[in-house]
C-alpha cells in the first residue's frame, strides 16, 4: 500500500502529523511517501492508494495552490477515479474555485463547485460533533474561513454540534467518491477510532488500530461530554 | 477631562480592590479604558519603554529585567504583577502616575502580549522591544506562529529598535523594516547537531520556498539555518553564549571580538535565552559588562516556575509546563527525560478553564515531544486530571510502555500512585494556573517520603 503526504513540510499545523504517524503504527508495511513543495507529486506517475494533506498557514496554503496548479488535471482525475484522500484543516479549500480573502480573491485549482472566504480580523473556534455513515465524528475547529459550497456537493458529516462548512451549513466537510475534505483538524484519526476503522477498510487493510482499546475509551468519554448539552462547544 | 474622570475613578477602583484584598492587575485599567477608549495613549508614560513580547519566557525576562534595573537604581514601573493585555498594562501605568496622570517613574518595563499588538502599539512606543521567540501556543488564541508574526510586523511602532532571538528565524523574520540588535546562544560544547522535535515552523526559505538547510537545530525551528538556494539565513548575533559550564553554573558572552563572564542563575536553556536577552537589553541601555554581570548576579528567576528540594534524599521538583503550548511542555519533557537517575514523572496539564466549561482541545498534545518521556531511566509516569485517557493515549503512540504509565482523575490519588521504591527523583509537571494544585501534590508528597522513610527507619 502506498501513502502519499502533501507538503508535510508546511501541511502540519496543530497535531495533524499525527494522523501519518498513526497510520504508520497501524499500517507498518505501508509505504509513505513524503512530497514536498519543490517535488513532483507521486501520484503523477505511480499508483497511490491514499493521498493526504494537512492544515497550514494561509501563506503557505497559497503555497501549495501554485504548486499544485500544474497538476490540476491529474488531481481531479485521482478524485474521479476513486483514490482515497483526506485533505484536514483549510487544505481542502484549495480544490475550490477561489478564496476571498482580505486583500482580494485568491484564485483556486478550481476542481470542486464551492469557495472560500477568509477574514483573518474573524477566528472561529469550537468543538465539533457530527455523524458520518452512523459513526459519530468528535474533532475541533479552528479556522479564519468558512466554506460556501454548490448544491451538488456532498457533505461528509452531518452536524450534531458545532459548526459545518460554513455557520448556516448542515454538514461539515466535503466527500467526492473517495474524496474527504473537512475542516475538522487535529490527530482526528486518533480521536475517531471507528472512522480510523472505516478508513482501513476502504484501504483494503483488516488490521486493528494501533493502541485500539485506549483509542477507544478516549473517543468514548470525550463523546459522552460532546453529547453532553451542559458541556459547550464554543 | 473623560481622561481625568477614568484615571482617578480606574484609581478608585484600584484603592477599593486592595482594601477588599484582591489583586489590582487588570480590573482598574479596564475600567479606564472601557471609560476612556484612548487612556493608554493619554496617560503620561515614562521616558523609556522596554517592551517584551514573544510566545514563551516573556514574564521571566520582563521580572529580570526589572530586577536587574531596580537594582541598578533605576526606578521602575512594570506590569510584572499583572496582566499584559492593554487593561494590564494600563493598570500598571496608572500605579506609576501621579493623580493628574503624569509619569512617578524613569522606566517602563512592561511584558506586552504577542496577540494584543493591534490594541497596545498604536498607544504604546517601545523605545526597545524585545522578541523572545516565536512558536506555536494556544491555537484557539493565536492560530499559529505565522499569524503572531504578521501582527507584529503590521503594529509594531517603526522607530521601536527591536532586540530580537537570532536563533528563532520567525522572530528574524518579524517587522524587517525595524532597526535591530540579536542575541543567540551559539552551539555549545556535545550539543547534538539536531534534537529531534516534532514541530518545526520555518523550513521553508520565506524568500524562495527551496527548504532551509538547519545547520543545527536545538529544538523545534530554534538553531541556525541557511536558504541552499538564496542568501536567507540566520544572523550572526551581537550578544552571544559563546560557552555554558553547567557544573559551575557559568556562561562566556562574547560581543565583538570580546568575552565578558557571567554567572548564571538557571542552566536550562530556554533560561539562558531569557537572560542572554536581558544582557543584550542592558548592554544597548549602556551598560557595561562588568556592571551587568555583578547585578545579575542578584537577581533569580521566580520560584513559582521550578522548584527543587531534597527531602530524604529524595529530589521532589515542581516545573511549570504551560498547558496547550507544545513547546513550553516539549522542553520541560526534555530536561526531565535528559536529567539522571530513576524518575517518576506527574502530568498535570489539563487546561483549567475548558475543565470547568468545555472540553479540550488536546490537538496540542500531538504536538508536544512526549517522545521526550521515552527514556529507561523514566521508571514511571502518572497522567492527572480529565483528559487522563487522552495523555495515556498519547504517551503510548510515544513509545513509552504501559506498564510504566498511570492514569489518574485527582492530585490526591497521584500522590498515592507515585512508586517510592522506584525512583530517586519526582517530577511534577503543572499547568500554569495548577500551580496551587501542583504545590499541594508536592507538600503531599514530600509528607509521604518523610512518613515512610520513618516508618524503615523504625
Amino acid at each position: 500500500m502506498k501513502l502519499e503526504i502533501l507538503y508535510p513540510e508546511t501541511g502540519n499545523l496543530f497535531g495533524d502529523s499525527s494522523n501519518v504517524k498513526y497510520l504508520r503504527l497501524c499500517l507498518p508495511e505501508a509505504e509513505v511517501i513524503q512530497t514536498g513543495l519543490k517535488d513532483e507529486p507521486s501520484f503523477i506517475k505511480d499508483d497511490i492508494d491514499f493521498i493526504y494533506m494537512g492544515p497550514m498557514t494561509e501563506k503557505n496554503q497559497e503555497r501549495a495552490i501554485k504548486k499544485l496548479a500544474v497538476y490540476t488535471d491529474e488531481l481531479a482525475e485521482q478524485i474521479d477515479k476513486g483514490t482515497h484522500f483526506l485533505f484536514t484543516g483549510n487544505s481542502f479549500e484549495i480544490l475550490g474555485k477561489y478564496i476571498k480573502t482580505d486583500e482580494g480573491e485568491l484564485p483556486a485549482l478550481g476542481i470542486l463547485d464551492m469557495y472560500s472566504e477568509r477574514r483573518m480580523s474573524k477566528r472561529h473556534n469550537s468543538l465539533f460533533l457530527g455523524e458520518f455513515k452512523d459513526m459519530k465524528i468528535t474533532a475541533f475547529n479552528s479556522r479564519f474561513s468558512h466554506t460556501y459550497p454548490s448544491a451538488e456537493l456532498t457533505g461528509f458529516a452531518k452536524v450534531l454540534r458545532g459548526v459545518g462548512l460554513n455557520e448556516s451549513c448542515p454538514y461539515e466537510g466535503i466527500c467526492r467518491n473517495n474524496f474527504i475534505g473537512t475542516y475538522l483538524l487535529g490527530p482526528i484519526l486518533i480521536l475517531n477510532p471507528h472512522f480510523t476503522v472505516h478508513l482501513l477498510r476502504s484501504l483494503g487493510s483488516d488490521c486493528v488500530p494501533a493502541f485500539w482499546e485506549e483509542a477507544l475509551a478516549a473517543y468514548e468519554k470525550r463523546l459522552a461530554e460532546f453529547q453532553d448539552r451542559k458541556v459547550s462547544l464554543d | 477631562m473623560r481622561f481625568i474622570i477614568a484615571l482617578w475613578l480606574a484609581r478608585a477602583v484600584q484603592l477599593l480592590l486592595k482594601i477588599l484584598g484582591k489583586k489590582a492587575t487588570y480590573f482598574a485599567g479596564k475600567v479606564a479604558i472601557t471609560l476612556c477608549p484612548d487612556f493608554l495613549g493619554r496617560i503620561g508614560k515614562p521616558d523609556k519603554i522596554i517592551g517584551v513580547t514573544g510566545t514563551n519566557g516573556k514574564t521571566t525576562v520582563n521580572n529580570l529585567l526589572t530586577d536587574a534595573l531596580e537594582r541598578l537604581g533605576v526606578s521602575v514601573i512594570s506590569n510584572r504583577y499583572g496582566s499584559n493585555i492593554n487593561a494590564g498594562i494600563a493598570t500598571a501605568l496608572i500605579s506609576g502616575s501621579t493623580l493628574t496622570g503624569k509619569p512617578k517613574k524613569e522606566l517602563a518595563v512592561l511584558e506586552l502580549d504577542e496577540r494584543s499588538a493591534r490594541l497596545i502599539y498604536p498607544y504604546i512606543k517601545p523605545d526597545y522591544l524585545i522578541i523572545t521567540n516565536l512558536f506555536r501556543d494556544s491555537m484557539r488564541r493565536n492560530a499559529h506562529p505565522e499569524y503572531i508574526s504578521g501582527l507584529l510586523t503590521k503594529h509594531i511602532p517603526k522607530d521601536t529598535k527591536l532586540i530580537i532571538n537570532a536563533d528563532d528565524l520567525l522572530a528574524v523574520s518579524t517587522a524587517p523594516e525595524n532597526d535591530r540588535v540579536y542575541f543567540g546562544i551559539e552551539k555549545l560544547d556535545g550539543e547534538p547537531p539536531e534534537r529531534n522535535s516534532i514541530v518545526c515552523d520555518i523550513q521553508i526559505c520565506p524568500k524562495c520556498d527551496a527548504m532551509l538547510v538547519y545547520d543545527f537545530r536545538r529544538y523545534n525551528h530554534i538553531g541556525r539555518a541557511h536558504c541552499p538556494d538564496c542568501d536567507f539565513a540566520s544572523p550572526r548575533p551581537g550578544y552571544m553564549v559563546s560557552r555554558i559550564d553547567f557544573e559551575n553554573k557559568k556562561a562566556k558572552i562574547t560581543e565583538g571580538e570580546n568575552l565578558y563572564d557571567y554567572k548564571l542563575s538557571s542552566t536550562l536553556i530556554y533560561n539562558v535565552y531569557n537572560i542572554i536577552a536581558v544582557i543584550a537589553t542592558l548592554r544597548q541601555l549602556g551598560y557595561e559588562h562588568e556592571v551587568i554581570a555583578r547585578t545579575l548576579e542578584d537577581v533569580h528567576i521566580v520560584q513559582s516556575r521550578f522548584r527543587q528540594d531534597v527531602i530524604k534524599g529524595k529530589t521532589l521538583s515542581a516545573i511549570m509546563a504551560k498547558g496547550l503550548n507544545a513547546v513550553a511542555c516539549s522542553r520541560s519533557f526534555d530536561y526531565v527525560g535528559t536529567e539522571p537517575g530513576k524518575k517518576a514523572v506527574i502530568l498535570m496539564l489539563d487546561d483549567v478553564f475548558d475543565e470547568k466549561h468545555s472540553s479540550e482541545n488536546i490537538a496540542w498534545l500531538y504536538d508536544a515531544d512526549f517522545e521526550f518521556l521515552n527514556t529507561p531511566d523514566i521508571v514511571q509516569i502518572i497522567t492527572v486530571g480529565k483528559r487522563s485517557p487522552d495523555s495515556l493515549l498519547r504517551l503510548l503512540i510515544a513509545g513509552v510502555e504501559k506498564e510504566k504509565i498511570t492514569a489518574v482523575s485527582s492530585e490526591a490519588e497521584a500522590v498515592d500512585a507515585v512508586d517510592l521504591q522506584s525512583c530517586d527523583k519526582i517530577y511534577i509537571l503543572y499547568e500554569l494556573y495548577r500551580y496551587d494544585r501542583a504545590v499541594m501534590t508536592r507538600d503531599r508528597i514530600s509528607r509521604r517520603i518523610e512518613a515512610e522513610t520513618e516508618e524503615a527507619g523504625q
